[in-house]
């Protein structure tokens, strides 16, 4: 049968699954990290717990609403591997406490997703891409790690509809990285190597070749030689990834300079490399709702900004509801820590540091898998998707939030 | 023998398709536990691949695994993104409230101490 992957936010919707004895058998299509995602059915699965003990889900659905109810300011974070229905009914939960609500967002890409939400820059989908793009930038991002299928499905390699020749006559790319990643050994031609921090300074030196002048960069020619083959394409994407995101945070409208630059001439569009599945989708709902993207509190009115992030709340709140992540793991050590001294309601699939050491454990179905629902791929593109698993035996995460929120 | 290294963490799709199926295992630490060095500088070290590091920065410290890259990149080390990494990474976040994942100091040394496990990372945290 067909199915999705929700093992990044390209959400492969072209995957084949064979079952024996209940069981999947055989998968086609899955890069290896989907691969991890689908074998994961079947390893290192959460079960109901209160305070380090065996329980029922009904006692622990009661216990985490009573957590919540006691709490003086309530934390909810994660939802970047939630589907829609989960995230639009964590929303109702945070507005009915009072709660500060949070996302992965908050320490990676959020700041170019939320230019893009914006319209602050300009962006296209992938099928875009691959019917129409000749020129790519993977910048600060190396999807033959991240995002496996993201060249071969979209951007670089396939034939698309004004694109019949193939990568090699129809394409150009070019990669910025610190290092000689595999998907810049795949366009040695194209790489520029940066020192670490650097993407800021390359950044302006672009401009300056875009506006005719010498770059004050040892590479000017190459540089220059870019440029030129930049402002000739037709229809150019750019691809942030992390690296981009961390090294240029706070200054991104250079990004936003160099990309209007290219649109005097060309057609250029940006598609952030979002990671989860659908920290997109969690994004959009929430600027909808508010006018911000992450770092909501409810408390009173809408307040939005550094106090509402996962980095200052896990300081600040007195109860955590962490639902499809894993911050003790993500997150700085020191922040971990203070995450850690807070009482702490976990919804996963899956045994992770942060159920580890939280005081009530809600198993979840597997997105994608166990669980149906929809889901918003990183350009925007909206994914629906329907249980192909059936009597995994944990609820799907909107049910447990529907029943948390009755409870509260 | 120690030296001062930058330290950028990375993504490895081994590493991710490991953490997907089991945070808890063996592999993952063995996937994630690393440093991935300039070969010069495993040499002043006095390291060889799969030799115990001692990697501290003004947050916390983790022993890790040597791994010798075949890319030069003298005074730069790489990490893939894992509560490894995690624990060297400063909880001062500036005005953007956004860690700096990519861009850690640390002073790296051999060791006899084992490889930290994820139940030590635990233990740090319930402190
Ligand atoms: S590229 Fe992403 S969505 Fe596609 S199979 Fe791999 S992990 Fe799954």
């Amino acid at each position: 049968m067909m199915a999705i992957c929700t093992g990044c936010s390209l959400l492969c919707e072209d995957i084949e699954v064979d079952f024996k004895d209940g069981r999947i058998s055989t998968t086609k299509n899955l890069c290896r990290k989907g691969l991890g995602r689908y074998r994961s059915l079947y390893t290192e699965r959460a079960s109901p717990r209160v305070d380090g003990r065996e329980a029922g889900l009904d006692d622990a659905i009661s216990r985490a609403a009573g957590l919540l109810k006691e709490a003086k300011r309530p934390l909810l974070f994660g939802w970047s591997n939630s589907t829609l229905e989960a995230q639009s009914a964590g929303l109702d939960l945070a507005q009915k406490l009072g709660a500060v609500i949070d996302d992965t967002s908050s320490f990676c890409q959020g700041e170019l997703l939320e230019m893009v939400l914006k319209g602050e820059l300009p962006t296209c989908t992938l099928d875009d891409v691959r019917n129409y793009a000749d020129m790519i930038f993977y910048w600060g991002s190396d999807p033959s790690n991240s995002h496996p299928r993201h060249m071969s499905r979209f951007s670089y390699y396939p034939r698309g509809e004004k694109r019949q020749r193939g990568y090699d006559e129809d394409r150009t790319a070019f990669v910025v990285d610190v290092r000689l990643s595999p998907t810049a050994s795949m366009i040695k031609e194209g790489f520029f190597k940066l020192a670490p921090g650097g993407d800021a300074s390359f950044m302006e030196s672009m401009l300056a070749a875009l506006g005719g002048k010498i770059p004050r960069l040892q590479d000017k020619k190459k540089v220059i030689a870019m440029v030129n083959t930049m402002k000739r394409a037709d229809f150019g994407a750019i691809f942030p990834g992390l690296g981009l995101a961390y090294s240029m945070k706070g200054r991104m409208d250079i990004l936003k300079r160099l990309v209007d630059g290219l649109n005097e001439t060309s057609k250029y569009s940006v598609i952030p490399m979002v990671g989860h599945f659908n920290m997109r989708g969690f994004n959009q709902m929430l600027f909808e709702k508010t006018g911000f993207i992450n770092r909501v509190s409810f408390a009173d009115g809408v307040e939005h900004g550094p106090k509402q992030s996962i980095i200052e709340a896990s300081k600040s709140c007195d109860v955590a509801l962490i639902i499809g992540s894993d911050p003790i793991s993500a997150l700085p050590g020191g922040v971990a820590r203070s995450l850690a001294k807070i009482p702490t309601i976990v919804i996963d699939p899956h045994r992770s540091l942060t159920s580890e050491l939280a005081q009530v454990i809600i198993p979840s179905a597997l997105s994608g898998m166990e669980a149906g629902g929809s889901a918003i791929r990183m350009d925007g593109v909206r994914v629906e998707f329907e249980p192909i698993v059936q009597g995994g035996g944990s609820l799907p995460d909107v049910e447990i939030l529907k029943r948390i929120a009755e409870a509260v | 023998m120690s030296l001062e290294l930058s330290i950028v963490t990375v993504r490895d799709i081994f590493q991710s398709e490991v953490q997907e199926v089991g945070r808890f295992s063996s592999e993952y630490q063995k996937m994630s536990a690393i440093i991935i060095l300039d070969k010069g500088d495993t040499k002043t070290l006095g390291v060889a691949d799969g030799g115990r590091l001692l990697v501290e920065s003004s947050s916390g410290s983790v022993v890790v695994g040597a791994k010798v890259d075949d890319q030069p990149h003298k005074g730069l080390a790489f990490m893939p993104n894992s509560p490894w990494s995690n624990q060297l990474v400063s909880e001062e976040t500036g005005e953007s409230r956004i860690p700096e994942y990519k861009s850690i100091q640390a002073e790296v040394s051999t060791t006899d101490d084992s490889i930290t496990d994820l139940s030590e990372i635990l233990a740090r945290m319930r402190e």
